[in-house]
């Protein structure tokens, strides 16, 4: 049985501007290849962000040609060949800076709110 | 790092495109896996975890194709296939592709190989260290303007001495110059310098030391050339002796090949850091500074004023209204070549003009062709940019290719120009091809493309999908904005041209009127000896004279020889005098106006041996000694400027050559151009050599021969060995320093006139290709003419006045470019003004000429259209 139907859904995509940090976060934990990473943050944010693959794959190279991320070809537990990212030194750098920006304005957002209700 | 990282990644999946495709694929294939494994293991059947997968993550393949589009060299990649299409089509184009880019070759080439000349002699600084540092001292009157690049020696010694703004200033003078070897003597450029001549030029020797002041009159150093022309080596030049002027030298070190300064000098004898001419108004020397770092010219000038003024409140006699200047040695050295430059920069730019405006009409006509595919395109919903890329495409192809084999013209040609060049062109030897020329050429080509296909790309962004295919250019229904945009182009590359071939013209008649001119003298059969006898002391003069005298006479026995006599102030020779005169019994003088002329030191038979006649009185003779009384010869400007119509001989004349004793003129003969045919004839005052021996053992023998003036060199050298070897000497004739003299005038006309000749040409393939395409286009109308009986003459003569009038209207607005230009070039006409109705007349002719030539095989053709066949066809 198909618990929850992805087009049955309410609004699973990744807030503007914050895949990176996303990606960047999963990534400081441990190394992983991109449907590890998909599976992660949905597992975390409990199906609240779901990822295209598309874009996390294109966002991957991105951050790899940053910089941000080394990547390299290994094998999975069930022995299939997968390209793992890891964060790299500046890539953990960008990731303290992103995070301390997204908290500041995260909090400017909430008092906001807060303030309206 | 990451901009590093984005590089090398995009290149490497340039160029290892199947490996990223196969990477991305794997990963793309993947995470689908993964996803449908995921899927699988809450339950799914395998099919079912696969649906839920795709539904989920989307399409496979468009994921794969997200993915791989990223990164710069995507766009890169679509730009070299669009390129590569570009290319198909110009393949597919020959006769396009090959005229469009001869045409931008010839104009890139000659833009390459002029602007390579233009960089080296006008752009890149000096090969000298601090280049930009080094000045120049001239004197400057306030009063009238005038400017010599000289400088006395006390006030250049108290520049030196006062100007904080200078760090270091030497003086230095000299020329070419007789050097004795203690087994040859050579002729070669010498010159003085003080101690500071090394500081000022940071010079380091090659082999051994730099003099000091202690060395003056000592000692020399030489280029490492002349060290190895003449002792083998740079170690065995030092320590041994060479003769100038009778002082023995001491070479003391070598200077690198690549420092010649001033004028290609060879030898720099060691002079003392006082100058010794202490006069101030004896302006025997030039000077040149280095200015401490970081002080601008303008307050280097600053400080001279100030020393000028101080200079002028101390010697209100000498130093009058005389100011110092510090100028720019760059400036100071590429000066006189700079207008000559810039004048056949401002003409090969003309021939890039017509090159991209012949390059335009053909990109039209072939975008005229493509209207419908582009009608077609539009329809189907192609945007103005799509529609105009391939024809800029295709323009910076051609250009690109263009521009490559205009660079393989510009070696050839820039060799070519080189050793066309008048030997005054500074620099000439550093010229070559180099980076910042290659740079230019590529920017040239790029703007080319820009300028050529911007026309046919806006009008193929303006095309009406509509209008555009009802219209049928093989009907003769063409637009007509169309053909008046392609009449326009025309005009205008007749104008262009135009002004190139009046150019050309006024070039070419002042060469004419220069070769044709009068000089006053025989200049034909003239052999010219340099002879520079060593003498130091008095005694030394009067040996060399003396010398001189027997000399004359045994050559004028060698066989084949007419006349022979020596001459200081030969014209267009390299020694010479001038200066003021006093006279008794001429015109009365203004004062301040002080009467100035030529003075020349010559033996008799000098005016027999050059053919200038003796209008009065007689020639010098071997009465006329140092013991008997002073005579001098005068020319006729100078007896009409200070006797008037009086007859002068019997006169007395006095001027500061040497002497100041009155000297009796003796004669009268006819004026002579002293420094190039250019020069109007001016007042000239002749003295003898036995009473001048100072300024008479450098001369010039001259030699009427009656056969081929240099088949005698060899038995006249030998001659010359005979009565003293240490006689330096080289070798001309004077038809040879006249036609060097008028070096920079035939340099300008030879190579306007070539400029000119390419531009006719791509004008005539302007005229011709515009003629051609509308009589083809025309062929359906002329043939419906023609069936109705239409003369074949008549359709010749529509033909031939269309382009008459093309041609009309390109010359009279070539006419009214070349009145606005005409002043760029008034400086180096002689005898021939800007508007010179000749050179007008002649321009025109020649363009209505080749206009009509070019438009006749198209017309020929438009007579032999076969109606029938025109009817039928489509």
């Amino acid at each position: 049985m198909l618990t929850s139907s992805p087009m049955a859904d309410p609004n699973t995509d990744v807030i503007q501007g914050t895949l990176d940090m996303l990606i960047l976060k999963t990534l400081s934990l441990e190394p992983m290849h991109g449907f590890g990473i998909a599976r992660r943050v949905e597992q975390i944010s409990r199906g609240v962000f779901k990822m295209n693959p598309g874009s996390l794959l294109t966002a991957l190279q991105r951050l790899e040609r940053a910089g941000w991320l080394d990547a390299e070809w290994r094998q999975t537990e069930n022995s299939r060949r997968a390209k793992f990212y890891t964060l790299t030194r500046t890539g953990k750098k960008q990731l303290e800076n992103e995070t301390a920006d997204w908290t500041r304005r995260a909090s400017a957002i909430a008092r906001l709110l807060k303030a309206e209700g | 790092m990451s901009l590093w990282r984005q590089l090398t990644y995009g290149l490497r999946s340039l160029t290892h495109r199947a490996k990223r495709d196969r990477d991305v694929a794997d990963e793309v294939e993947q995470y689908f896996e993964e996803a449908a494994a995921a899927w699988r293991s809450r339950g799914l059947s395998a099919e079912e975890a696969r649906r839920a997968a795709r539904l989920e993550a989307g399409n496979m393949t468009i994921v794969k194709e997200r993915v791989n589009s990223y990164g710069w060299e995507n766009a890169a990649r679509s730009f070299v296939g669009d390129l590569r299409l570009a290319g198909r089509q110009l393949r597919k184009h020959p006769a396009f592709t090959l005229t469009a880019t001869l045409t931008l070759a010839l104009g890139i080439g000659a833009n390459t190989a002029i602007f390579s000349v233009v960089q080296t002699v006008l752009l890149a600084p000096l090969p000298y260290q601090n280049a930009n540092r080094l000045a120049v001292l001239d004197t400057h009157w306030t009063n009238s303007g005038h400017t010599t690049p000289r400088v006395t020696g006390p006030d250049a010694e108290d520049v030196r001495d006062q100007a904080r703004s200078i760090e270091a200033a030497s003086l230095y003078n000299g020329g070419n110059l007789g050097v004795q070897l203690h087994d040859h003597s050579v002729y070669t450029v010498v010159t003085w310098v003080d101690a500071n001549f090394a500081r000022v030029f940071s010079l380091q020797p090659i082999a051994g030391y730099l003099f000091t002041d202690a060395d003056a009159h000592h000692a020399a150093l030489v280029s490492e050339r002349f060290a190895r022309d003449n002792f083998g080596s740079t170690q065995a030049a030092l320590g041994q002796v060479l003769h100038v002027e009778n002082e023995p030298l001491v070479i003391k070190g070598v200077l690198p090949a690549t420092f010649d300064f001033p004028a290609g000098t060879q030898v720099w004898e060691a002079y003392p850091l006082r100058p010794e001419s202490r006069s101030r108004t004896a302006f025997n020397y030039k000077a040149v500074g280095r200015l401490r770092p970081g002080v601008s010219f303008q307050t280097a000038q600053t400080e001279l004023n100030e020393i000028s003024r101080r200079l002028e409140t101390a010697y209100p006699g000498e130093n009058r209204n005389k100011r110092l200047l510090a100028l720019p040695l760059q400036k100071a050295l590429t000066g006189d070549a700079r207008p000559t430059l810039l004048l056949l920069w401002a003409t090969v730019g003309f021939i890039l003009l017509i090159a991209c405006v012949n390059v335009t009409h053909l990109q039209l006509v072939r975008s005229m062709e493509r209207q419908r595919e582009i009608a077609i395109r539009k329809a189907l919903g192609s945007s103005g940019w799509h529609v105009m890329q391939p024809v800029i495409l295709e323009g910076l192809l051609v250009s690109l290719i263009g521009g490559m084999a205009g660079v393989l013209l510009a070696f050839p040609a820039v060799h070519v120009l080189v050793a066309m060049a008048p030997k005054e062109l500074p620099r000439a030897d550093e010229i070559h091809l180099n980076g910042w020329v290659l740079a230019f050429t590529l920017g040239l080509a790029v703007l080319t493309a820009l300028v050529s296909s911007l026309l046919p790309a806006l009008r193929a962004a303006k095309v009406d999908p509509a209008g555009a295919m009802k219209q049928d250019v093989s009907r003769g229904m063409g637009r007509h904005g169309a053909a008046r945009l392609r009449d326009g182009l025309v005009v205008a590359e007749v104008a262009a041209t135009f002004v190139l071939a009046v150019g050309a013209g006024l070039l070419l008649h002042t060469m004419m009127t220069l070769m044709s001119r009068d000089m006053g003298y025989q200049t034909r059969q003239l052999l010219v000896v340099d002879a520079d006898a060593p003498a130091h002391s008095e005694q030394d003069a009067h040996r060399a004279v003396q010398q001189f005298n027997e000399l004359f006479a045994q050559l004028a026995a060698v066989p084949g020889v007419e006349h022979v006599a020596g001459i200081m102030g030969l014209p267009m020779g390299n020694y010479g005098s001038n200066g003021y005169y006093k006279t008794r019994g001429g015109l009365p003088v203004d004062p301040g106006h002080e009467a100035s002329s030529i003075f020349s030191v010559a033996s008799p038979g000098y005016f027999q041996a050059m053919g200038i006649p003796i209008k009065r009185g007689r020639d010098f003779s071997a009465q006329d000694t140092f013991e008997s009384p002073f005579v001098a010869v005068i020319s006729e400007s100078l007896a009409k400027q200070s006797f008037g119509d009086a007859d002068p001989v019997g006169k007395q004349i006095q001027c500061g050559l040497d002497s100041d004793k009155w000297m009796t003129v003796v004669g009268v003969v006819g004026d002579v151009r002293q420094e190039s045919p250019a020069e109007n004839p001016g007042p000239a005052l002749y003295m003898p050599m036995t009473q001048h021996p100072f300024y008479a053992n450098q001369i010039h023998i001259v030699l009427r021969t009656e056969v081929k003036p240099l088949t005698l060199m060899n038995a006249v050298e030998e001659k010359i060995a005979q009565v003293n070897p240490f006689i330096a000497l080289r070798f001309t004739t004077m038809d040879a320093m006249v036609n060097q003299s008028v070096a920079a005038e035939r340099f300008r006309a030879a190579l306007i006139s070539s400029f000119a000749g390419v531009g006719l040409l791509l004008a005539m393939l302007g005229v011709y290709g515009t003629m051609a395409y509308s009589v083809a286009q025309r062929t359906f109308e002329i043939g419906i003419r023609m069936a109705f009986g239409a003369e074949k003459g008549a359709i010749l003569r529509t033909v031939l006045e269309h382009a008459a009038k093309l041609a009309c209207c390109g010359i009279a607005a070539g006419l009214v470019l070349s009145l606005i230009l005409a002043r760029l070039v008034t400086g180096m006409l002689v005898g021939v003004r800007p508007m010179d109705p000749f050179s007008l007349g002649a321009a025109a002719l020649l363009l209505l000429l080749t206009a009509l030539a070019a438009a006749f095989a198209p017309g020929w053709k438009a007579t032999h259209i076969d109606s029938m066949a025109a009817l039928r066809a489509e």
